[in-house]
Formats: C-alpha cells, structure tokens, sequence
C-alpha cells in the first residue's frame, strides 16, 4: 500500500466510523421517539 | 436551547472542517515518511479524546457509586460508548500507517497492545450494560470501569516505560522528541474539533439513554397495570 492510498483510506476510515455512529446513534433516537409517543397514546 | 445546539453543531462542522484544512494542507510533509505521516493528526487528536472520555466516565463511575443519580450513570454509559468509537479510529488509522512505513499491519509491543486492551475493557463495558440484568448492573458496571480506568495511563505511559516498535511520544518524550511548531497547529486543531464532536455525541447519546430509560419505566408500569387487573 503506497503512503497516499494509506492516508485517504486513513481519513476515508475515520469519517466513516464517526459518521456510522451518529447515523446509528439517530436511528435509535428516532425509534425511542416513535416508542414514546406509542407509549403517550396507549396511555 | 435548541438553537444553541444548532449553533454548537455549525461550530463543531467548521472545526472540522477547518482541521482537516490544517492536516492536508498547511501542515508541512514530514522528510521521511512523506505525506502518510498526515494520519498522525487525525491518529493522535482520536486517541486524545478517547482518552478524555474514558476519564469522565471513570469520574461519572465514582459520582454513580456515590451518589447512585440516574444522571451519572448516563453520562458514564454515553462516554463509554462514544470513548470506544475514537478508540475504534485509533486502532484502525494505526496499522493503516504502520502498513506502508513499518511494512506491517500490527505488532505486539507495549503501545499497540494495552491499546487494545483498554479498547477490550470498554467493548465489555458495554456488553455489560447491555446484556446484562438486574438491579446491579449499574454497579458492577461502574465498578468496572473503575479498575478499566487503570489502562489508561498504562497506555500513555507504555513508549515512555519500554521499548516499543510505535514512535517516541510528542510530549514529555526528552530530548530529540516533539514536533515542529506548525505540525502542532494541525494537531491542536483537530483535536479541539475531534473533542467538540465528541461532546455533540455524548450529549445525544446521553439523551437516548434518559429516553429508553423512561420509556423501560413507562413499560414496567403498563405491566403492573395490566397485572393488577
């Protein structure tokens, strides 16, 4: 592996991982959202 | 508030942003490696904030045991999880620029191996607070990352105790050892633009953990209803 693809693949990584996180991290958020309000009418 | 957040969030973006403008551009290429010593700004600055979270984790972890407040109990599971996903970025742009200057992927020194193993603790953590159940969950949790705590100087301190394969540290390393002041700029930077992402994502994963958490109670006490009748 040259210097230059290691470091996009490097930059490309972490973007990814951070960017997968929060995506996950907002998906829950909406799902508890959705919970709650299920929660709020059966109530 | 929520345009504080907002505000938060634009600055967070032009930090970003702004780093890596810092660790592509301005920062000098480095004589003997060349341009894949530029993974060291984003390589460190990760490490760095992962190492700060774990730290308000260790202290959320003693404010728990103490205190027993809901609150800190969150704000040790959102630091955890968000310390393991630099810790993650840490351990994959490491062999990636190991790969081309080393010409392997991973070895067993010191530095690369209690990396893992504080990577290890955490993930365990985690599974912990997950699959666990009970009332002590929390508490052997909190305990445990408590003693997990304990890697974490072993981390830093491990080039500066032996002999490793992973370069010289860039502070406190003695003589011969630092960086060039406008290398300094790129890793500053970024890590003020990593640590600010860092506080965006606990801060949303904080308050996931107060939501299930209500919505867990509001289940338990439709259940209760439901078997009183």
């Amino acid at each position: 592996m040259s210097g230059a693809v290691a470091l996009k693949a490097a930059y490309i990584v972490t973007w990814v991982i951070q960017l997968g996180y929060l995506g996950y991290l907002l998906g829950r958020y909406r799902k508890v959202r959705e919970e709650m309000k299920d929660l709020k009418r059966s109530s | 508030m929520k345009s504080v957040i907002w505000i938060f969030v634009f600055i967070t973006v032009a930090l970003l942003g702004f780093g890596l403008y810092q660790a592509l551009v301005v920062a000098p290429t480095e004589q003997t490696m060349g341009d894949v010593q530029r993974i060291f700004y984003y390589h460190v600055p990760s490490a760095w904030t992962a190492f700060l979270l774990f730290f308000v984790n260790f202290i959320a972890s003693i404010v728990y045991l103490w205190k027993r407040s809901a609150g800190s109990d969150a704000i040790a599971v959102a630091s955890a999880e968000v310390g393991v996903v630099f810790c993650t970025v840490v351990l994959v742009t490491g062999p990636i620029w190991a790969r081309p200057v080393w010409g392997i992927w991973w070895t067993w020194d010191a530095r690369l191996t209690t990396t893992l193993v504080l990577w290890l603790i955490y993930v365990s953590y985690l599974v912990l607070r997950r699959f666990a159940a009970g009332s002590q969950t929390q508490v052997l949790s909190a305990a445990l990352a408590i003693f997990g705590f304990v890697d974490v100087p072993i981390v830093f301190m491990a080039i500066r105790w032996f002999r490793t394969q992973h370069p010289s540290p860039v502070i406190g390393g003695g003589e011969g050892s630092g960086l060039d002041p406008t290398m300094w700029h790129a890793v500053l930077w970024n890590w003020l633009a990593f640590s600010c992402l860092a506080l965006l994502l606990v801060m949303v994963r904080y308050r996931l953990q107060r939501m299930e958490e209500t919505v867990e109670a509001a289940h338990a006490q439709l259940a209760l209803q439901g078997g009183s009748r």
